[in-house]
């Protein structure tokens, strides 16, 4: 593969600084703590031992409603959360056309 | 038709009659036994996307998540043995949903989701060592154009929703009151050890990262990246993916360039 390298190549001078100094962030543990400020936390979800589904006998006692459903309207954590797109500001408990921002 | 694919097309369809000739080893009537390996058959279903998706679940709740879900189960049967993979067509089936076009995040949250049980299955990589760092630092002129492998886990997922926001209020991490789901956000996800992480990634992240991918030299990516976003900390990011192992190797191409 041959790639000529275009103009927003960086130089390797500005590669070598931005690589040592991130070297250097990632070992030294006082300022790694600072950057999971900068960063924000790397999250993880409660259940991480899940691998997904397939690992369990399947449900028998749920009964599947289908159908009629559909007169549902998703009534989650939905509705707690702000929507700037919904008129009302937040909740979507009924459908609404979303506001063009 | 088959006798195997009418059985199979009747499982999914409730309208479709129980298929001839079956038998019951207690004398039941097989359309009541049939109708109860047809509900098995959704509901079980149903509940693996459950398993994959919960806070797309919880975004809507569960009725409607699993009204939903029953749908796409029987527009979209698994067409692979393992159970784990299904789900890859919810995201994009959500944005065609009618009824979930109120809330508009909800497809990305679900990618999101859906991402997250990619890497927890992806392969394992040794992350660079501070020693190969340190070898590629001692011969400099070569750093623009060293090719940087990414960690078989990670994925970034470009959003114009808050989904890394969003998630974590979901995890009792933040207040989902306070949340504007409006705001892009762009969600790194990798597998640290055994742990699947959602980080959020600052705006030009997603562009090196995407460079790295395409194969192209570190200089040319980080280029790149400054380009499309002219306050771009390199180091920052840099020191970022080194700390969460998402990179794991730095190679010459075989033919360098002139």
């Amino acid at each position: 593969m041959s790639k000529t390298l275009t103009s927003t190549t960086l130089s390797a001078a500005a590669l070598a600084l931005a690589l040592g100094s991130a070297l250097t962030l990632t070992t030294a543990p006082a300022v790694g703590a600072d950057m999971e400020k900068c960063f924000g936390v790397a999250l993880k979800g409660k259940n991480d031992c899940a691998a997904g589904p397939g690992t369990t006998c399947a449900g028998t006692s749920k009964a599947d409603y289908q159908g009629g459903a559909w007169k549902n309207v998703p009534k989650g954590s939905c509705e707690k959360t702000a929507s700037p797109t919904s008129p009302t500001g937040h909740g979507q408990l009924a459908a609404f056309a979303e506001k063009k921002s | 038709m088959s006798d195997q694919r009418l059985f199979a097309a009747a499982l999914l369809n409730p309208d479709v009659p129980c298929p001839d000739g079956l038998t019951a080893w207690n004398d039941s009537d097989p359309t009541r036994r049939f109708a109860v390996y047809r509900n098995n058959v959704i509901v079980s279903l149903i509940d693996a996307l459950a398993d994959t998706f919960p806070v797309t679940q919880e975004l809507v709740g569960e009725e409607f998540f699993r009204a939903m879900a029953g749908v796409f189960v029987r527009q979209a049967p698994p067409t692979s043995a393992q159970l784990v993979e299904y789900g890859e067509g919810l995201p994009t089936f959500i944005t065609q949903f009618e009824p979930a076009s109120t809330v508009p995040y909800l497809a990305d949250v679900a990618r999101l989701e859906m991402l997250r049980i990619r890497a927890f299955h992806a392969a394992d990589a040794d992350p660079l060592t501070p020693e190969q760092i340190t070898q590629a630092l001692a011969d400099p002129t070569r750093l623009p154009l060293l090719q940087v492998g990414c960690h078989p886990s990670l994925n970034v997922l470009n959003s114009r929703y808050a989904i890394v926001s969003l998630w974590a209020a979901h995890q009792g991490i933040g207040d989902l009151a306070s949340v504007n789901p409006a705001l892009p956000e762009i969600a790194l996800v990798i597998r640290v050890g055994l742990e699947v992480q959602v980080i959020a990634l600052p705006p030009g992240g997603d562009v090196l990262i995407a460079g790295f991918a395409a194969g192209l030299p570190l200089g040319e990516a980080a280029g790149l990246a400054i380009a499309t976003h002219p306050d771009f900390d390199l180091t920052a990011h840099l020191a970022l993916l080194l700390r969460c192992g998402a990179l794991s190797s730095f190679s010459l191409p075989t033919e360098v360039p002139s």
